[in-house]
């Protein structure tokens, strides 16, 4: 299990986080949802442990995160990639960082269950379409099986029915593999579709963390409550008779 | 004044992006131009800016980002002045007051370059740029995507104010089905360079007649939710 106890992160004086708790269970999704500045990518950064908190601690199953080797899914999935190596040498990079030899097997299941054709992989990142990076990227994310997975705005680089097929890949894959998802995004519609539990961070604190269901039925704030209606009168959620 | 092209077509590098391509849009029409990306949604939006402001009509584009219209090294009311230079109106003061009220941007400071304003505010201050000669058409392309979906909604709802009762047609460009639904009366739907269907937004949404339009309209929400 993921755990976030009381991390505050500061830069120069200046407050970034402030008291963030959280715990994220094995096959559970939790989306983080808030403006730009909040402080979401920040939030991810100390999870990586690329970021150093001020105060506060963040463990998996309660040593220290690192150890699990945690894994990222970044947002532009082009510039993700090293521009001048084949696709198959970026996507086993968390394996050969581990020594660990690629198992064909396991690389031709998600591959399939990502719908990448494996020719694609001695490409490079500038010769397939973005849906095709991301997918690519996401199996790169858990080619080494991590228990903890990272997606930080993971649709928002593609098109609407990409971004659903995207997301509907990405959790057949989190039921079969079993990897905890912490996914950062702007899009409620996403959050509420896919994650269990919802946290909205504003000006580096947690305003608000309920039940997707709950959230959706009666946010708690203010902030909380204009998410909700965005997500509406922009037509990624829908009221139907 | 009632907007019609016909035949227009793009090519590049002997590839056509753009089959030959027949667009009519009423005063005051709202019509939402979809399609998954690749499909010449932009490149028809751009084509059809140059065509129409070649045939003599008053057309304004916003782009995707506040940063593609906006100079960092300029001021606010610097751009202001060149827009209104460029459509060879005098500066009114009565005019930017109307416009800056009606999409809350009348707080802005214009001595201030674009990054001394929030992203959303930026946005609206390139769509009162846009609004500034009563255009026949409003093109807009992604207007919410490189904004926070709050900042977008009060965005959007801003303009839907200001264009209710006017002349002024606008073409949203989007890939994204459930905001053009939302928000448009007619639908273009977008494939491969071509225009496949085009027809009222209920009519569209009810019955969809190709594979493009049945899988936008197959993934245009996250979630519908009972009443």
């Amino acid at each position: 299990m993921l755990s976030v106890e009381n991390i505050a992160v500061r830069y120069r004086g200046v407050t970034v986080l402030q008291d963030i708790s959280l715990t994220l269970a094995a096959g559970r999704t939790l989306a983080v949802v808030g403006e730009s500045g909040a402080g979401k990518s920040t939030l991810i950064g100390t999870i990586l442990g690329l970021v150093r908190c001020s105060a506060g601690q963040v463990t998996w199953n309660k040593a220290p995160v690192r150890r699990c080797r945690p894994a990222l899914v970044m947002q532009e999935p082009r510039s993700a990639f090293n521009p001048r190596v084949s696709l198959r040498r970026s996507v086993t990079e968390p394996l050969i960082a581990e020594r660990r030899p690629v198992d064909e097997n396991q690389m031709a299941a998600l591959c399939r269950s990502l719908d990448i054709p494996t020719d694609l992989l001695e490409r490079r990142p500038s010769a397939v379409s973005i849906g095709q990076a991301q997918r690519i990227g996401i199996l790169r994310a858990l080619i080494a099986a991590p228990p903890l997975v990272l997606f930080d705005e993971p649709l928002s680089a593609l098109d609407a029915v990409t971004q659903k097929h995207t997301a509907r890949m990405i959790a057949d894959l989190q039921a079969k593999e079993g990897f905890a998802a912490l996914i950062v995004t702007h899009d409620l519609g996403y959050a509420a579709a896919y994650a269990d539990h919802i946290a909205v961070l504003r000006a580096g604190r947690i305003e608000e963390l309920t039940t997707a269901q709950a959230f959706i039925d009666a946010p708690q704030t203010a902030y909380g409550r204009e998410l909700r209606d965005a997500a509406f009168a922009l037509g990624a959620l829908e009221r139907v008779a | 004044m009632t907007i019609s092209i016909s035949g227009l077509s793009v090519s590049r590098s002997g590839r056509t992006l753009l089959h030959p391509t027949t667009v009519n849009i009423e005063p005051g029409e709202r019509v939402g131009l979809v399609g998954a990306s690749g499909s010449g949604k932009s490149t028809l939006g751009h084509a059809l800016v140059d065509a129409l402001r070649r045939q003599g009509h008053s057309v304004a584009h916003v782009p995707q980002s506040p940063d593609e219209a906006l100079d960092p090294l300029r001021s606010m009311g610097f751009h202001w002045a060149e827009a209104e230079s460029a459509l060879d109106l005098a500066p009114d003061v009565a005019r930017q007051k109307a416009l800056f009220e009606a999409l809350r941007i009348d707080g802005g400071d214009l001595r201030k370059r674009p990054w001394g304003w929030s992203r959303g505010m930026q946005q609206r201050f390139v769509i009162a740029m846009g609004l500034i000669g009563t255009p026949d058409l409003l093109v807009m392309d992604e207007p919410t995507s490189a904004l926070d979906p709050v900042v977008a909604a009060r965005s959007m709802d801003l303009l839907d104010r200001y264009l209710a009762d006017r002349q002024t047609a606008l073409l949203l460009i989007t890939h994204d089905l459930g905001l053009a639904a939302r928000r448009m009366s007619r639908l273009m739907v977008m494939h491969e360079g071509r225009i496949v269907e085009d027809a009222p937004t209920a009519a569209l949404l009810a019955a969809p007649g190709t594979a493009a339009a049945k899988a936008l309209c197959l993934h245009r929400n996250w979630l519908a939710l009972p009443c």
